[in-house]
C-alpha cells in the first residue's frame, strides 16, 4: 500500500517536472510580453517582469499594426473553413453515397494527391495564380486552399457509416437531393465537421510559405507572414515581438483550451482517446 | 458498398438521378483537383525542362537542369542538410515520445489534464515557436543562460556557430513535435488488451520483460506509422530554417526545401528549382518506400 502510494506520487511529480520543462518557453513568452525593455536586456536574465507591462499591448497595436493583420488572418481562415466544410462535406457525400462512372478513380486520385508536399507545386502553383492575375489577391492566397484531399477523405469516411435509410427515406418524401444534403447529412455529420475544423483552423491559421509567395503588400500580409516581418525589423524589440507572438497564439489557444479533446483527437487522427 | 442492395430495388429513373447529382456534387473537386494540383504537377514535369527567370520567353534545355543539379555541390549540401535534420529530429522523438507515452500509460481525468499541457507546443504557431526560441537561443540575454551559466557555459553561439545551428533547430523541433507523437502512441499503448499483459505477469515476466516481449511488439504497427509519418514531415520543414537562419551561418542550415526557395524566388531559375524539387520528392517517396519494406521484412 505505502509503495503504491509511494509510486504515485514519483508518477506525478515526473509528469509535473516534464510538463514545467516542455511549457516553459510559452511560459517565458508570456512573461516576457510583460517586460520593459530593459529588464529583459538584464543580467543575469529575469524570469518575469518586477511589475507587469501592459503597454507593450498597447505598442504593438500602434507600432506594428498588428490588428490588420490579425483580422487577415482572421478573414481567411473563416473564410477557407467554410468552404472546407461545405465542399469536403459535398464532395465526401458524392463519393460516399452516389454511384457514378469514374467515382473509384476520383477518389484514388484525391487520396494520391494527400502523398504530394506542398512545396513541389508552390512553384507552378504560383506559376498559375500569377496567370489568373491572382498575386497579391485574397482568391490567390486563399483558393488553393479551399478544398483539401484530407477534408474529403475524412467526410467519405464518415458519411459512409450513415444509413442509406435516411436518404431513402427523404427521397421519398420527395425531398430534394441538395436539401437532403444540407438538412440531413450535413447535420448528422457535425462530429465529422469538428475535426475538419480544427485542422483546418490550425494548418491555415500557421500557413507560412505560400503567403510570403503570394502575398506582396504590407496591407495583405497574414499574421505569420507580419511576425516574420517584425522580427526581421524589429529584432530587439524583444518585449514588443513576444507580446505580438501572444496575439498570434491567443486564439489558437484559446479554443485549445476549450475543445482540447477534439483538438487533439482531431490532429492525431484518432478518436474515442478519452472515455 | 454497403447500400448496392437498397439501390438495385429502384427503379431506373432514380439510378439515373442519383448519377448526375453524385456527379454534380463532385463536380467541386474534380475542377479543383485539376487545377489546383494536377496542373501545377504537370507544369513542374514541364518547366524542369526549360530555362526560365519568370519573366523572359522559357528556353528549352533538355535534361540540362538534373544534370547541374547532379554537379552541383550547394544542392548535394542542402539534400545532406535536409537527412541531417530529418533524422536529427525524428529519432529522438520516436524515443522521447515512447518514453513519455509509457510514462503516461494510461488515459485518466488527471494524465488528461498533464496531456493536455504537453500538447501545447503542438497547437502554438511554428512561427511563434521560431521567434520564441529564436529570443531564448540569444547568446548573452537569451533565457537558455539561464541554465547554461551555471553549468559554466558563456555565450554559447546557438544560431551563429554552423556546428550548432542545426542542432539547435532540431532541438526546437523536437520540442514541438515529440508531444504530437506521444498521443499516437498512447493511443496505441492504451488500446493494447490488459490480458496479454497480465497474462505474461502471471507466468513470471517482470515488467521489462512484458515491455519488449508483449508490448513493443503489439505496438509494432504504431511504430511503424510514427517513423514514416515523422520523416516525410520533417523533410518538409521550411519555416524555422527561413525566419532563424536563413541557411547560414555560411549554407550549415540550407535545407531542400530553402534551396529550392531561394533558386526560383532569390535568383529565377524557375526550372532547376523545379528539377530539384522533383528529384527531392522522389527522394522522400522511395526513402518511405524503403523504410515500410525495411521494417515489413524485419518484423513480420
Amino acid at each position: 500500500m505505502k509503495k503504491e502510494f509511494t509510486r504515485h506520487i514519483l508518477w506525478h511529480f515526473s509528469l509535473f517536472l516534464g510538463a514545467v520543462i516542455i511549457i516553459f518557453p510559452i511560459l517565458y513568452m508570456f512573461s516576457a510580453s510583460l517586460m520593459p525593455l530593459e529588464e529583459i536586456f538584464s543580467m543575469p536574465v529575469r524570469l518575469w517582469p518586477s511589475r507587469p507591462r501592459l503597454l507593450n499591448y498597447g505598442e504593438i497595436f500602434t507600432k506594428f499594426s498588428l490588428h490588420r493583420y490579425f483580422l487577415n488572418s482572421v478573414i481567411l481562415t473563416i473564410f477557407t473553413l467554410i468552404c472546407n466544410i461545405f465542399f469536403c462535406s459535398l464532395v465526401g457525400y458524392s463519393l460516399a453515397k452516389f454511384t457514378f462512372p469514374g467515382r473509384d478513380m476520383l477518389f484514388t486520385l484525391i487520396l494520391a494527391t494527400m502523398m504530394i508536399p506542398s512545396n513541389v507545386i508552390v512553384i507552378p502553383l504560383y506559376l498559375l495564380i500569377r496567370s489568373f492575375g491572382w498575386v497579391n489577391s485574397f482568391w490567390g492566397l486563399s483558393l488553393p486552399h479551399a478544398i483539401t484531399p484530407f477534408g474529403i477523405f475524412l467526410m467519405r469516411q464518415f458519411i459512409r457509416a450513415i444509413p442509406d435509410d435516411y436518404i431513402d427515406a427523404a427521397r421519398i418524401d420527395g425531398c430534394s437531393e441538395f436539401k437532403i444534403f444540407y438538412r440531413i447529412i450535413m447535420p448528422l455529420s457535425l462530429p465529422a465537421i469538428a475535426t475538419l475544423s480544427v485542422v483546418t483552423f490550425v494548418n491555415v491559421w500557421n500557413l507560412f510559405l505560400w503567403p510570403l509567395i503570394v502575398i506582396t503588400s504590407d496591407a495583405k500580409k497574414t499574421l505569420p507572414i507580419a511576425l516574420n516581418q517584425f522580427l526581421s525589423n524589429y529584432a530587439n524589440d524583444w518585449n514588443l515581438l513576444m507580446a505580438a507572438s501572444v496575439v498570434a497564439t491567443s486564439p489558437i489557444l484559446l479554443f485549445f483550451f476549450v475543445f482540447n479533446r477534439g483538438f487533439i483527437e482531431g490532429m492525431t487522427g484518432l478518436s474515442g482517446l478519452k472515455e | 458498398m454497403p447500400g448496392k442492395q437498397t439501390k438495385q430495388k429502384s427503379i431506373g429513373g432514380i439510378k439515373r438521378r442519383e448519377r448526375t447529382y453524385g456527379f454534380v456534387f463532385a463536380l467541386p473537386a474534380i475542377f479543383f483537383f485539376a487545377i489546383f494540383y494536377f496542373l501545377p504537377i504537370i507544369k513542374t514535369l514541364q518547366i524542369s525542362f526549360y530555362r526560365w527567370d519568370f519573366l523572359s520567353p522559357p528556353v528549352f534545355e533538355g535534361l540540362k537542369n538534373y544534370v547541374v543539379l547532379l554537379r552541383s555541390s550547394e544542392f548535394h549540401n542542402s539534400l545532406r542538410n535536409s537527412f541531417y535534420y530529418a533524422f536529427g529530429t525524428t529519432i529522438p522523438i520516436w524515443f522521447i515520445a515512447l518514453g513519455l507515452a509509457v510514462l503516461f500509460n494510461r488515459i485518466t481525468s488527471t494524465s488528461w489534464l498533464y496531456l493536455v499541457v504537453y500538447y501545447i507546443p503542438v497547437v502554438v504557431p511554428l512561427i511563434v515557436a521560431c521567434i520564441v526560441w529564436q529570443i531564448m537561443y540569444h547568446p548573452s540575454y537569451g533565457v537558455l543562460t539561464f541554465i547554461t551559466r551555471p553549468l559554466g557555459f558563456v555565450d554559447i553561439p546557438w544560431l551563429t556557430s554552423s556546428r550548432l545551428a542545426m542542432p539547435s533547430i532540431i532541438l526546437l523541433s523536437i520540442w514541438k513535435g515529440t508531444p504530437f507523437y506521444m498521443v499516437i502512441y498512447l493511443a496505441g499503448l492504451v488500446s493494447i488488451p490488459k490480458e496479454y499483459t497480465e497474462a505474461a505477469q502471471i507466468d513470471g515476466a517482470n515488467k521489462y520483460q512484458v515491455f519488449w516481449h508483449i508490448t513493443i511488439p503489439l505496438l509494432k504497427p504504431v511504430i511503424l506509422y510514427v517513423i514514416v509519418i515523422s520523416i516525410i514531415a520533417a523533410l518538409q520543414v521550411f519555416d524555422p530554417f527561413y525566419v532563424m537562419t536563413k541557411g547560414g551561418p555560411g549554407s550549415a542550415t540550407r535545407v531542400v526545401t530553402l534551396f529550392v526557395n531561394e533558386t526560383a524566388f532569390q535568383y529565377l531559375k524557375v526550372g532547376t528549382a523545379a528539377a530539384a524539387s522533383l528529384v527531392f520528392f522522389s527522394l522522400v517517396l522511395c526513402l518511405s518506400l524503403v523504410i515500410l519494406r525495411f521494417f515489413r521484412s524485419s518484423w513480420e
